[in-house]
């Protein structure tokens, strides 16, 4: 098993790594979004499925990184990594402000607030602050500068850079239960009461898993912005929160592997079938509706820590 | 100015009004289900266009072909809500909520698109209907005689939902539902006729709304059911979820709010205000205006 495993991931890096030199652009393009929407899953699986809060909002912080990042290339010609480091912390202080007076909220009251705050990001970039996001237009033909003589917007370079990033999510993620973070926030999730009996602050960690996950979107969207060379408001609506929400939940709360291939089925896949497009939300829907009720814990069920890995082997 | 100020605010009740008669419906399950229906926004989306096509159909025969259209549309809205119950909620009622918050977007995607891939995405006009046309002009404020008949309609329903749920029996075992499932059910209360009968409840107010807001606004789309959804929903929850004067409470504050700051202050930033002081009000009253505290159980 330990030995499959190996060989495995080992094929796993091979291929990723030999993809863009085979595939073509197409391809190549369709399996950057994929990891980018992987990356921007997984983020919210930390708020969502990990750390158990509702948040129903999480485009809203996918484009504060998305605009960050290219407000400050196109208007302020910022050096290409101070904006991105720029947009991952922008969309962590935003995060953190947004939750700090909403952290009492539980449950549904949270997730209609999230669902508000985001139709609130989504009016506020369609009007046009100061001219600085290019109102329902978006900001479209960003001019990156060239880092070091490197040209970082050819596609394999996105697809590289996408790659490392969700590959060190994947990383942390993979880590996170074993940690001591990873396992406050759980037992918070299943139980709160017994956990703050324990001594685990529930209001620390539920800001820290939030401003986290905001963070890590922030710097998703900077790669996205990256990709397509344009943002526009559309792409962080809340039909894009609502599919988020739905991928961690469908793919299966806090299980790497789940929200990985919920997130192919959900960004991908209609990318393939793009000659059905009117039908896309109508089979997703259904989709959503069945999986549910055959599998309510969602695809890939996450298991967690040492203990129950030791418990299973004994049986 | 003072005349505007009077013009806004029937607006403003009239909004309100019609965002409280969906708001109900969120609230009767929220009660029982804890579930917000994402579905039903789409669901009077759903009742707007099946009444729209009714309406056209049977239109010529005057009042009988408007009664006959409305009835029909609301048994095929009615018998589309039992299935959506059946098919999509049952089977979750006992497992995790996030599922069941799933498996209702999911239901509400495939009634937005269906309607939208039967009656097209580009928006349609609302039928007239030959009465409530008049106006009637107090004093330069001109109410409509819709406007008058949807106040007037809030009040009715609101006071005979009222009602229904405190002193009827079947409202008494709704009430004992939302307590606590398990006991009702020992009590002998028929738990899955209870919550139909609560979806088709909320369906009907719904729809009602929903027709309304065909009268008065005219123009309708395939997605305006979300917008109105969502509001509705915030409106339930800013007056107490569960509480049936609270539905109608939070719909007029939405309305008055939205309404104002387009008026009074700028209309592109009008959602932005309305959203924002309506986030402020559940920071500080999480559980909205007349809703009661919770005591959570270990």
């Amino acid at each position: 098993m330990q030995v499959n495993k190996s060989i495995f991931i080992i094929s796993l890096i091979i291929c990723s790594i030999g993809f863009p030199f085979l595939a073509n652009n197409i391809w190549l393009s369709i399996i950057t979004t994929f990891l980018i929407y992987s990356a921007l899953s997984l983020s919210q699986d930390l708020i969502l499925g990990k750390a158990g809060i509702y948040a129903m909002g999480h485009a809203m912080f996918f484009g504060i990184g998305a605009y960050t990042f290219a407000i400050l290339i196109n208007t302020y010609n910022v050096n290409l990594f101070i904006a991105f480091m720029a947009s991952g912390i922008i969309s962590y202080c935003i995060g953190l402000i947004i939750i700090y007076p909403i952290k009492h909220l539980r449950g549904d009251y949270f997730l209609v607030v999230s669902l508000g705050l985001n139709i609130i990001f989504i009016n506020i970039i369609n009007n046009d602050p100061f001219g600085l996001t290019g109102g329902p237009n978006g900001i479209f033909a960003i001019n990156f500068p060239s880092v070091g003589g490197l040209d970082l917007t050819g596609a394999k370079a996105i697809y590289f850079i996408a790659l490392i990033f969700l590959s060190v999510m994947i990383l942390l993620f993979y880590r996170l239960n074993y940690s001591k973070f990873g396992r406050a926030i759980y037992y918070l999730n299943h139980d709160h009461i017994a956990a703050k009996s324990v001594g685990i602050k529930p209001s620390l960690n539920k800001l820290l898993s939030f401003s986290l996950g905001t963070m890590l979107a922030g710097f998703t969207g900077a790669i996205y912005t990256l990709q397509y060379g344009a943002v526009s408001p559309e792409a962080f609506g809340i039909e894009q929160s609502i599919l988020l929400f739905a991928v961690v939940i469908v793919g299966g709360q806090g299980s790497l592997i789940g929200v990985v291939a919920g997130s192919f089925v959900m960004f991908v896949l209609p990318e393939i079938f793009r000659s059905y497009a009117e039908y896309r939300l109508l089979v997703f829907g259904a989709a959503m509706v069945i999986l549910m009720v055959i599998r309510p814990n969602g695809l890939f069920p996450s298991k967690f820590g040492f203990f129950q890995k030791r418990h299973l082997q004994q049986k | 100015m003072l005349n505007i100020f009077l013009q806004q605010l029937i607006n403003a009740l009239t909004y309100g009004s019609l965002i409280g008669f969906i708001a109900l419906g969120y609230s009767l399950v929220y009660g029982i289900l804890k579930l917000i229906n994402f579905a039903h926004g789409h669901i009077v989306t759903f009742a707007i266009f099946i009444t729209m096509s009714m309406l056209t159909q049977f239109l010529a025969l005057h009042t009988l072909g408007f009664i006959l259209a409305l009835s029909l549309a609301l048994i095929i809205t009615i018998g589309v809500t039992i299935v959506l119950e059946i098919v999509a909620y049952r089977p979750l009622r006992r497992s995790n909520r996030l599922s069941l918050i799933v498996s209702a977007l999911g239901a509400g995607m495939v009634i937005e698109n269906a309607v939208m891939l039967i009656w097209g995405p580009n928006p349609r006009v609302f039928p007239d209907i030959n009465f409530f046309q008049g106006t009637i002009n107090l004093n330069g404020v001109v109410v409509s005689e819709l406007n008058l008949f949807i106040l007037f309609l809030n009040i009715v329903v609101m006071s005979i939902l009222y009602l229904f749920i405190n002193k009827s029996r079947t409202g008494i075992a709704i009430k004992a539902l939302s307590l606590d499932y398990q006991t009702a059910q020992l009590m002998g209360v028929n738990i899955n006729k209870i919550i139909v009968l609560v979806f088709v409840l909320g369906a009907i107010l719904g729809s009602a709304g929903g027709i309304l807001i065909g009268l008065t606004y005219k123009t309708i789309s395939f997605n305006m059911g979300f917008e109105y959804g969502l509001k509705a929903f915030i409106a339930a929850i800013i007056g107490g979820i569960g509480s049936i004067p609270g539905a109608m409470l939070g719909g007029l504050i939405i309305g008055i709010l939205q309404t104002l700051s387009a008026g009074y202050i700028s209309s592109i930033w009008a959602n932005v205000i309305t959203y924002s002081l309506l986030i402020l009000l559940l920071i500080v009253r999480p559980r909205g205006l007349l809703g009661q505290k919770d005591i959570e159980k270990v």
